[in-house]
């Protein structure tokens, strides 16, 4: 099945054409929710509001168009709304649970001390900023797709992108050393 | 470790990379489907509506295209009878119309539109009237009316303006229409702070199906007022209002994940959605009228004036007769709109006391008279049961329903004349059989009780499908009120037994306001918003049934810009009284006619942060983005609306030190952010963004 034809048997009202497009886009959709939130509990829920909301909304849906940038933006409005009522600029990365923060088999301990370092120089951009960087490089959308999802236009995009990709560069080049973010304005 | 991400290229490897490793520990839990299948119990089927409104303009561009290639004219004849009929109000609210004959526009050959005059039930029904006769066959038996749906198609594919033979009866409201009309096709908007002559011309469209707006969504776009010369009228007279539908429409379309559609804003009602804390009026009889006057925040040299009205909030134990009339009809199988209205309706129930009495009538395509509950004891087990068996099928006729609603409202009021009158409407407004435009319905549905009238409230509720026009309407003409819910949980808050105390309990009938400015102080003025409300200054002196009725300790705030004569900044630092405003009403309690005065008076010369009142601040950056944001239009005057946007967004997001704790804060806050970036995405690349004048 492909999704428009989901699309379209979701709007004749049909529950497992809607499953096929959770199950399809459920990982992207609560990885981006936990790279947001920096909550798992909070994304899960945010996850099911954005989901049920998408199929609220499906009818309205055009069919032909993709799927994923459709249901990003709606758990991007979902989370930033969520954020903005329970008035929180940023939340620190950090404070998400990892499952397991031991290196896999295989990993080594350098590769690990990367992705710790990485972790804390996504925490420490703007909202804004991590935003961007989640959904260009997590969620993999294109600087168009990214645009429409997040109501911004494509140069907006592109210069978010730059700066967050600076910040970060120099966050990692300074050895990690956390600085109080920037609003990015 | 920097030499790793020395280029942007190299940052995006890693990123990436790190990503992919983080994936693993980012899987959904298994058990997402199960935990939202059973929060899915509604289809989001698509209505008959949709269906039937696409064949017809798949049917039209077929057919009418080729006619409006050589006529033109047709268009706005489909565009006329719906605002000819509105025309119609003053009949249903006056005494000596019922027989009046109203205009009706036809298309005429030569690109000319002719006028000539029906009887008023003729204009019930136009579409059949008008549509060519395939599309009346394909569309039946719904006989859809689709004035709303042809006029933004027609319009853009009218060759050229149309001229128009006046009719002596409707030529004011015909005229109207051809002005919008050529407006549209010229140029768009009036720009924010143009001054030009007076005109209230209004247009209905139905949503562009651009990609992130909700589709098949009607409203109407009311021209924005524009600044009015002080020397050539000084007086400003307009309704009260205390909806907030507009406001609450936007909030959920954006966390629905669709753009706010700007001609779907309506300022006063975002200006009324937030409470500002006025002061209780000293006597229980009358308002707290209040002003304040601070220095423009985003036009230099011109000022900002509020004026609130806080209505005193009087115990009344007057009994309640309530009739729910509620949409059973296919459109309400969207989403969870049957759970949002039994909701309502059962929060509504449980909130009423035993001297009260409730009666409830469902309708699709006519009345379910099998569900229909005559007024009995809210507790009578008949009630309740009649709501749960709400369900949606069939197609919609608000005009049947209400009429129904109408009639058991009435033979209740006269048994029992003690008792305050609601009829209660819940609907998508998605009326697609028998009348379906406002008007026509509340004229077959007409009250004709001025002393104890029924009090028509309408409450919305969807998404996508939904009609705001005919909604927000009947309830203004309806001498009601009109709310829009968006889940159950805000329909069981909105009807909490307190809540619903404070609502049902009339406090001000056909409440309206005359300001009159100082023209020696002041050069011109500009009302923010209540486009609708605005009514002639004549009218002032008469009690009419589509002015507003506002509840007991309601508010209502009205923003102008207005522009002063350099004698008046000369007293620059000084208390200043710029106009006087006078409220009229009838007492919902007696029925009597008052009146009272105030002054609209306030330091010039004095910035907004001056006031130390961040809610004022609030109200001024919601009132101005509101009525920015609606001007948001084709492309028009774009860049001076991004500009503003963006500046009212660091205005608001300096109050968060003071204002960040509040709820409702937030989610303006979240509003603003994508107005101002919807308006900066549509400016041209030239206009440079975040900036100040």
């Amino acid at each position: 099945m492909t999704d428009e034809q989901a699309v379209l048997r979701c709007q004749n009202g049909e529950h497992e054409a809607f499953r096929y497009l959770v199950e399809r886009y459920k990982d992207v959709l609560f990885g981006t929710a936990v790279l947001m939130t920096g909550d798992r509990a909070l994304a899960e829920e945010q996850v099911q509001e954005a989901l049920l909301a998408a199929w609220r909304g499906i009818s309205g849906f055009q069919s032909g168009r993709p799927v994923k940038p459709w249901l990003v933006r709606i758990l991007v409005n979902a989370v930033v709304s969520q954020r903005r009522r329970r008035a929180i600029d940023t939340v620190p990365l950090e404070t998400y649970s990892h499952a397991d923060d031991r290196p896999s088999p295989g990993e080594t301990v350098e590769a690990n001390l990367n992705r710790e370092e990485i972790r804390e120089a996504l925490g420490g951009l703007s909202a804004d900023h991590r935003q961007v960087v989640v959904l260009r490089y997590f969620a993999d959308l294109t600087v168009p797709e990214l645009a429409e999802a997040i109501g911004v236009r494509e140069g907006t995009v592109k210069s978010r992108l730059s700066r967050a990709l600076g910040q970060l560069r120099e966050h990692l080049a300074s050895g990690g050393a956390r600085e109080a973010y920037s609003h990015g304005q | 470790m920097a030499s790793n991400y020395g280029s942007d290229q190299e940052m995006e490897q890693a990123l990436r990379e790190h990503f992919a490793t983080e994936a693993e520990e980012l899987r959904a839990p298994d058990n997402l489907w199960a935990s939202i299948e059973g929060r899915m119990d509604l289809q989001p089927t698509r209505h008959p509506v949709t269906q039937v409104r696409r064949r017809i303009l798949g049917a039209l561009k077929q057919h009418w295209f080729p006619v409006m290639a050589t006529g033109g004219a047709v268009a706005v004849a489909a565009s006329a009878v719906f605002l000819v009929s509105r025309a119609t109000q003053d009949e249903f609210s006056g005494s000596e119309a019922d027989a009046a004959p109203a205009a009706v526009a036809t298309a005429a050959p030569a690109g000319a539109m002719a006028i000539r005059e029906l009887p008023v039930e003729k204009i019930v029904t136009p579409a059949t009237a008008l549509m060519p006769q395939a599309v009346a066959a394909e569309a039946a038996p719904q006989r859809e009316a689709p004035a709303t749906i042809l006029r933004p198609t027609v319009v853009a594919a009218s060759p050229q303006p149309v001229t128009v033979e006046k009719s002596v009866t409707r030529e004011v409201i015909v005229e109207k229409v051809v002005e919008k009309t050529v407006q549209v096709e010229a140029s768009g908007r009036v720009p924010p702070a143009a001054t030009v002559a007076p005109q209230a011309a209004a247009s209905q469209r139905v949503a562009t199906p651009a990609s992130a707006r909700p589709p098949a969504t009607t409203f109407q776009d009311y021209r924005r007022q524009p600044f009015v010369a002080t020397a050539e009228d000084a007086v400003s007279t307009f309704s009260l209002d205390t909806d907030r539908t507009s406001y609450q429409l936007a909030l959920s379309w954006l966390q629905e994940g669709y753009d706010i559609e700007p001609d779907s804003v309506r300022a006063e009602e975002w200006i009324n959605a937030f409470d500002y804390q006025y002061e209780q009026p000293a006597d229980d009889w009358g308002f707290a009228i209040t002003s304040d006057v601070a220095l423009h925040p985003l036009e230099g040299g011109r000022h900002l004036v509020r004026i609130g009205f806080q209505a005193a909030e009087v115990p009344d134990d007057r009994p309640l007769n309530v009739t729910l009339v509620l949409d059973a009809s296919g459109s309400m199988g969207d989403g969870n709109r049957v759970d949002i209205a039994r909701a309502a309706a059962e929060s509504i129930r449980q909130s009423l006391r035993p001297q009260d009495r409730l009666a409830v009538v469902h309708f699709t395509q006519d009345v379910i008279h099998e569900f229909t509950v005559e007024h009995t004891s809210p507790d009578a087990p008949g009630v309740q049961r009649s709501i749960q068996r709400l369900a949606p099928h069939g197609s919609t006729n608000v005009q049947a329903g209400l009429n129904q609603g109408v009639r058991l409202a009435d033979r209740i009021r006269q048994e029992r004349p003690e008792a305050y009158n609601y009829v209660i409407l819940m609907s998508d407004g998605v009326a697609n059989v028998d009348a379906t435009n406002p008007f026509a319905i509340l004229e077959s549905a007409y009250d004709r009780n001025a002393l104890n009238p029924l009090r028509l409230i309408t409450i919305g509720v969807g998404i996508n499908n939904y009609n705001d026009v005919l909604l927000e309407q009947l309830a203004q003409h309806g001498n009601g009120w009109y709310r829009y819910l968006d889940d159950t949980g805000q329909a069981r808050a909105t009807f909490s037994r307190d809540n619903w105390l404070a609502l049902s309990t009339p406090f001000a009938d056909q409440t309206r306001a005359q300001v009159t400015w100082d023209p020696d102080l002041v050069k011109s003025w500009r009302i923010i918003g209540y486009e609708n409300r605005v009514t002639s200054d004549q009218s002032f002196a008469e009690d009419r049934k589509e002015f507003a009725e506002i509840p007991s300790g309601a508010a209502t705030t009205v923003f102008y810009e207005i522009e002063l004569h350099d004698r008046a900044l000369a007293r620059a630092g000084q208390d200043v009284t710029l106009a006087n405003v006078e409220l009229r009403w009838v007492v919902a309690e007696t029925g009597q006619s008052r009146s009272q005065r105030s002054e609209v008076r306030g330091r010039l010369d004095s910035s907004l942060n001056a006031s130390g009142d961040p809610l004022l601040q609030l109200g001024a950056i919601v009132a101005l983005s509101a009525d920015r944001y609606g001007g948001l239009f084709d492309g028009e005057y774009v860049a001076e609306i991004s500009r503003d946007l963006t500046e009212l967004e660091d205005r608001l997001r300096s109050l968060n030190s003071s204002l960040g704790g509040l709820g409702a804060y937030q989610d303006f806050r979240f509003m603003l952010e994508h107005m101002a970036e919807q308006a900066r995405a549509q400016a041209p690349p030239a206009a440079p963004s975040g900036y100040s004048r």
